[in-house]
């Protein structure tokens, strides 16, 4: 037996060799792709998206919506769908049945196998998914944009991304992750989930969660690791810029904030839905199948604005964890506490009227206003480097703008087939 | 009941530190977080809302420190000056009405 990941199954890489796909690929359709499908593609191929095959046809839709399981009974909470036009379908003359070729960057990426077209009402994937059909939720908006007909069925991945320095170490896939913590020795994993440049907040919760996650067992010899599984996906302005997030995180390690023997950093290709609980649960999904044993959720896991209460992603994790096989580790915030004169847990200090909460939003505007915050709010060597990543990929500002999104280095490519 | 009152936090810089010291009014700002410097400017609901709206990068962090944060470094350049030319934070109606 393999690897089993999410729902028991099997992690399979969905990957053909180079020699074979280059005979399979002649004379099929080619059908470009956005960044959001190859994404998911990447993701379905390699086995982060286990038990999934392939984009989801009307039953497992239907199902993910009202049930939020799979056709099959595996808990999946957010769907993963491939859009067409009317229009589309008709130029490229796609029909059930075909198999069809997906292209990214203008040269081949996968093959599918188009088991079904159907139309769905989107408002309906939205009140149930996000809760709302608001437009301005983020994640109802992302849906609303899909085109008409959605494609079912099977991809097999013929061609591998080329992923571009700086993020080449940071890309590895579930069965390879899983070699690794077996080579360290490690016995429990706890995911750390993460967007942003990490302040000492942050670093906090990673371990704190990894303290958590820790509990019974011997202490002779490290047997515990917090892996920063980095989201990366489409941008909007004033993010920190993809270079600076996957860096940052990795120079707590580097700097010694952590170590080889409990820290490590890798991404995850994915455009964020904000679906807060059920974000939450695909994210469990999504790090059992990296071969991670704990999860640590925050406050407000995967929310925007006041769609969610602070704990809707906790009571949602509870209700499923029978079906989860990933353990979730509830984290208070950490705050700065002038009294204590360190960083400390709303759970632990009792300076209430001294307390002095900070967030990555409010870093953030530190550092845009000039200024460089203390070593115990943020450390100097992240500080660093963020400035260093704002020269070098950042075309002068750590955070993304208008040239960046247009001039950037792209995370990855996909090459010509050789 | 007394309004609820929204801070916008201009972190002092050297800069911004110097030209407060040129003034007399160092002792303006607060320390938050560990020694950084701060002046925090009040705003009213109706006067958050204004903002939100004008400068659309603005964010208000209604999670963690009911704070407005995120406005462009110029704006609150302008805002800075404004409170150094008046020798004081209450300054944001007078601010907003040219927008």
């Amino acid at each position: 037996m393999g690897e089993i990941g999410h729902g028991g199954k099997e992690i399979k890489e969905r990957i053909m060799a180079p020699s074979e796909a280059k005979e399979k690929i002649k004379g099929l359709t080619a059908v470009p792709v956005r960044s959001q499908i190859a994404n998911e593609i990447i993701d379905i191929a390699y086995g982060f998206f286990t038990p999934l095959e392939g984009f989801m046809g009307r039953a497992d839709l239907e199902s993910v919506c009202k049930n939020m399981r799979l056709t099959n009974g595996v808990v999946w909470s957010i769907p993963i769908l491939f859009d067409l036009s009317d229009q589309e379908l008709s130029d490229y003359g796609i029909k059930e049945g075909d198999t069809i070729l997906l292209t990214y960057d203008g040269n081949p990426m996968a093959i599918m196998e188009v088991e079904e077209i159907y139309k769905y009402d989107k408002k309906e994937i939205c009140q149930y998914v996000y809760g709302t059909t608001e437009e301005k939720h983020p994640g109802c908006a992302r849906t609303y944009k899909y085109k008409d007909n959605f494609l079912g069925g099977k991809i097999t991945l013929v061609n591998r991304p080329k992923i571009n320095p700086p993020f080449d170490p940071y890309f590895v896939p579930p069965l390879e992750l899983r070699k690794r913590f077996r080579e360290k020795g490690w016995v429990r994993v706890v995911a750390h989930q993460t967007r942003n440049v990490p302040h000492t907040g942050h670093e906090w919760l990673m371990k704190g969660a990894w303290l958590q996650t820790y509990g019974e067992l011997p202490i002779e010899k490290p047997l515990v690791g917090v892996l920063v599984n980095a989201i990366i996906g489409e941008k909007r302005k004033g993010d920190y810029i993809d270079e600076a997030i996957i860096l940052c995180q990795d120079e707590l390690r580097k700097a010694g904030y952590f170590g080889d023997h409990n820290h490590m950093t890798t991404l995850t290709f994915w455009d964020m839905r904000y679906a807060g609980p059920r974000e939450a649960v695909f994210h469990a999904a999504l790090r059992a199948n990296l071969g991670l044993t704990h999860h640590m959720y925050g406050r407000d896991h995967a929310g925007v604005g006041t769609y969610y209460g602070p704990y809707d992603a906790h009571h949602m994790l509870e209700e499923l964890k029978e079906d989860l096989s990933i353990t979730p580790v509830y984290s208070m915030n950490w705050l700065y506490c002038p009294h204590c004169g360190e960083i400390t847990s709303e759970g632990l200090c009792n300076h209430r009227d001294e307390w002095q909460k900070f967030s990555g939003t409010v870093i953030r505007s530190i550092v845009q206003d000039g200024v460089k915050p203390p070593k115990l709010i943020f450390r100097p060597e992240v500080f660093d480097l963020v400035m260093e990543c704002a020269e070098k990929y950042g075309f002068g500002s750590p955070f993304v703008t208008d040239e960046y999104l247009e001039k950037r280095t792209p995370v990855f490519n996909i090459l010509p087939l050789e | 009941m007394t309004e609820e009152r929204y801070p916008i936090n201009i972190w002092i810089n050297e800069e911004r530190y110097e030209k407060l010291k040129n003034a007399g009014l160092a002792d303006m700002c607060e320390e938050m977080l560990a020694g950084l410097k701060v002046l925090r400017v009040y705003c009213t609901e109706a006067q958050k809302d204004k903002i939100l709206k004008v400068f659309p990068t603005a964010k208000f962090d209604s999670a963690t420190t009911k704070s407005i944060e995120l406005l462009p470094r110029d704006v609150k350049d302008k805002i800075f000056d404004k409170i150094v030319e008046k020798k004081s934070v209450d300054i944001m109606e007078e601010f907003l009405s040219q927008y």
